[in-house]
């Protein structure tokens, strides 16, 4: 049944169950990948335990790797095994692996893309998948454009043509631009969702919910109340196994260009008029346009050294697999930002990324001003510091604010107590994996969650303008030890300022 | 430990929630997002702690479960008061509910909202899952439907449920309404709703299930379709089948849910049904 058949449909109305998708054909370019087994795959399965999926549909594995479909589901199922949230299910699993195959594919030769067409075609006669496709391409940058030309050339003229791509989307911001050109001129751009998993995490969703669902918030949202925003991205890990992708990426091309620029964008952006996919991405995109670095010295990067996590001793970033033994990729990025605009202006934005640092952790907090003129005379204890809006995007998901309390006795001593909302203890379920949420939503066709061609672009912006002078000024590597919360340039980028990062 | 007065319940309830923090532990959160409290007569104790197992862990809030005891001949409250705490995986804090049971003894069960109202919790929604028939003229449903802001029946639980379903809008006036016998018909809604809009024209109904559900996809579907609808009505202790004008509707989901997964579902609806009070509406 189309929407619009939905929508003038009277039986319809009311029902709270949420509609299946249209039946559909799923094609994972990179099939034998990480990122297939570790999150795709159990994200599938996670929507069949949950009867999201429609009767008629496949899923195929698309790679250069030759494998039979038998072999290809016998991995996946380990991956489900492995990596799924739920208990295993042996009749979820049958339903799903009768309606998966795989295809060895090289679409860098010419008519490489037809062994898989064919199977599509197939596919739509056995398994009724009337000609919709869904293009997932987890594949490395390089591989995204003749695999999008190649496509391009062979679409279906029944059903519709959804093409997700992974992130990074391009190298910088000529880059991308090249690659939305080209993606282009084979596809609409209503039809391209560019996946950005942290969208898909119920606390980033949570943020707009906070933010424009409670009165309290939004009227002190602003310059005249908030003192700087601090955004941590912080990855105990290092380069686990990735090394040659990661040297090629850094830091600030992985998390900040995307992720981080995303949760900057979600906390400052002006309330949508609504919940549809342009509104909220037309805010985002005055968010982005208004960002600037005030200049090199605001830009901190950093590279681990050896160190300790969790007691262990662990390797420095150049002694890792694939890393280049004088590797001068950035392991870390700090950096001071403002949002110029009325609700921003002389307001800091202090983001920060790394790997191994002391803990996983992705928080976005909201510092306030001080009390204007406290009427007490503090004995001892920490005095009256600022309150502080604490969201916590991973782990231990929820919201907390850190308020001044007397400790109980003669005179008055205050502490810092934190008034908690944890979103396990209020919603006992278990919460939807990113890209559960994200595939069900391309599927569906609500491309909310997914960032535009102009986003992308505005990020690549900013981000060209702050590795611009990297490549003039030779770095000092490394410069943090691994299990630390980075190098002291970092550091320093707040005390210039009169303040420091939150304490962990 | 059992209580006897809403101030030693207060007083047993504080005790235990210090009790649960242990020395050197980080303190355990009392969560609640809702107050729920279920009326529970006799011959419904046991399916109501059936399904009220694990259901805090899903809904933390402050159930309250009250047992009348109408014929007692004590005039007594008596209660009990417990903390359920749950540990999430890789959360260092236990989150922890609590569960208050009070045997209404006597004339005490002709007055409930006046035990239940000193223990709601403030600002949050209350909720109140009847259990059995509706006593439609009885004092103690219509004073805990002025403290609740929704009911939950089951009409399946109904000796006659077209009579309950004629009086059930008397209600809605009051307070919102969930039936869980209408979502248990839910899939099945959905597979008719695919039918359109072959079935703009229908005006038969057939199903294979218990009444109330049978009843109910009726009327929905006339109201719906602003026409009459024949019913042909075979019953069964689940819906087996549903077909208009002789089309097979395929149910959205064929494992029925749990008791406890419906009421957890209806925990999480708030407002009016407009749709079923529709449906309901024209069995009066």
């Amino acid at each position: 049944m189309t929407e619009a058949a939905v929508a003038e449909n009277p039986l319809a109305e009311g029902l709270r169950m949420r509609r299946p998708p249209e039946p559909f054909a799923l094609s994972i370019f990179g099939a034998s990948g990480d990122l297939t087994q570790r999150k795709l795959m159990p994200a599938l399965y996670a929507l069949a335990l949950r009867g999201l999926l429609p009767d008629h549909y496949a899923v195929v594995g698309v790679s250069r790797t030759p494998l039979t479909t038998e072999e290809f589901r016998a991995r996946m199922r380990e991956a489900v095994e492995e990596h799924g949230r739920d208990d295993f299910r042996e009749d979820v699993w049958e339903h799903l692996a009768q309606r998966m195959s795989y295809v060895a594919a090289d679409f860098g030769v010419e008519s490489g893309e037809r062994p898989l067409i064919d199977c599509l075609d197939e596919l739509d006669a056995t398994q009724g998948t009337s000609g919709n496709r869904v293009y997932y391409l987890a594949v490395p940058p390089k591989a995204v454009g003749p695999i999008v030309t190649a496509l391009g050339r062979a679409r279906t003229t029944s059903g519709w043509t959804r093409l997700i791509v992974e992130k990074p989307f391009g190298y910088d911001l000529a880059s991308a631009r090249q690659l939305n050109d080209l993606v282009h001129q084979h596809f609409e751009e209503k039809e391209i969702y560019r996946i950005d998993h942290y969208l898909g995490k119920e606390t980033v969703q949570n943020m707009l919910v906070l933010r424009f669902a409670n009165g309290i918030f939004e009227p002190i949202w602003n310059r005249q109340f908030i003192d700087h925003v601090q955004i941590t991205v912080g990855e105990s890990l290092g380069a686990e196994g990735r090394g040659d992708f990661y040297d090629e990426t850094g830091a600030m091309r992985d998390v900040v260009q995307n992720h981080m620029l995303q949760l900057v964008a979600l906390t400052a952006m002006e309330p949508p008029i609504d919940f549809e996919a342009d509104a909220v991405r037309n805010e985002k995109v005055k968010v982005l346009r208004a960002l600037h670095t005030p200049g090199p010295k605001h830009v901190v990067r950093g590279q681990y050294g050896p160190g300790f996590i969790e007691g262990e001793p662990v390797s420095g970033y150049r002694e890792e697999p694939g890393v280049a033994p004088d590797s001068e990729t950035e392991t870390y990025v700090a950096a001071k930002l403002y949002v110029d605009n009325w609700r921003w202006a002389d307001t800091p934005f202090y983001i920060r990324t790394g790997k191994r640092l002391p803990r996983r952790e992705t928080t976005i907090a909201i510092q306030f001003k001080r009390a204007p003129h406290p009427p007490f005379e503090v004995d001892d204890g920490e005095g009256l510091r600022p309150n502080v809006l604490l969201i916590h995007i991973q782990p231990d998901e929820g919201v907390s604010l850190a308020v001044g309390a007397k400790v109980p006795g003669q005179g008055v001593s205050i502490r810092t107590v934190h008034m908690d909302f944890l979103y396990g203890g209020a919603f006992r379920v278990s919460l939807p994996e990113a890209y559960e949420r994200l595939i069900l939503d391309c599927l569906l066709g609500d491309a909310t969650l997914f960032t535009r061609a102009d986003e992308v672009e505005e990020q690549w912006a900013l981000v060209d303008t702050m590795v611009a002078p990297w490549t003039r000024d030779k770095p000092h590597f490394p410069n943090y030890a691994a299990g630390s919360w980075g190098p002291h340039a970092a550091d320093d980028l707040l005390h210039r300022d009169g303040r420091s990062w939150r304490r962990h | 430990m059992p209580v006897s007065s809403l101030r030693e319940l207060e007083r047993e309830l504080t005790e235990l929630r210090a009790a649960s923090a242990e020395p050197g532990a980080p303190p355990r959160l009392r969560t609640s997002v809702m107050t729920h409290i279920a009326w529970v007569p006799e011959e419904w104790v046991e399916a109501a702690t059936g399904t009220l197992a694990g259901l805090a862990e899903r809904h933390p809030s402050r159930t309250i479960l009250l047992f009348p005891r109408p014929d007692d001949p004590r005039d007594v409250l008596e209660g009990e008061v417990d903390f359920r705490c749950f540990v999430r995986g890789g959360q260092e804090r236990e989150v922890c509910s609590e569960v208050v049971s009070l045997r209404l003894c006597g004339r005490r069960a002709s007055a409930p909202a006046s035990v239940v109202m000193p223990l709601l919790v403030s600002d949050l929604p209350v909720f109140l899952r009847w259990r059995g028939p509706l006593p439609f003229d009885a004092p103690e449903l219509d004073q805990l439907v002025g403290v609740a802001d929704r009911l939950v029946v089951d009409s399946r639980e109904w000796p006659d449920a077209r009579a309950g379903l004629a009086r059930l809008p008397e209600l809605f006036d009051r307070i919102a309404v969930s039936d869980i016998a209408w979502a248990r018909a839910e899939p099945w809604r959905c597979g008719v709703a695919d039918l359109w809009p072959d079935i703009a024209e229908a005006s038969a109904l057939r199903v294979a299930g218990p009444e109330p559900e049978a009843l109910l996809l009726r009327s929905w579907l006339s109201a719906r379709l602003g026409r009459e609808i024949r019913l042909d009505h075979q019953p069964a202790g689940e819906l087996e089948l549903v077909a208009v004008d002789g089309l097979d509707a395929h149910p959205a989901r064929l494992e029925p849910l749990t008791p406890s997964d419906l009421l957890s579902d209806q925990l999480e609806v708030f407002g009016h049904d407009r749709i079923y009070e529709e449906a309901v509406r024209s069995f009066s």
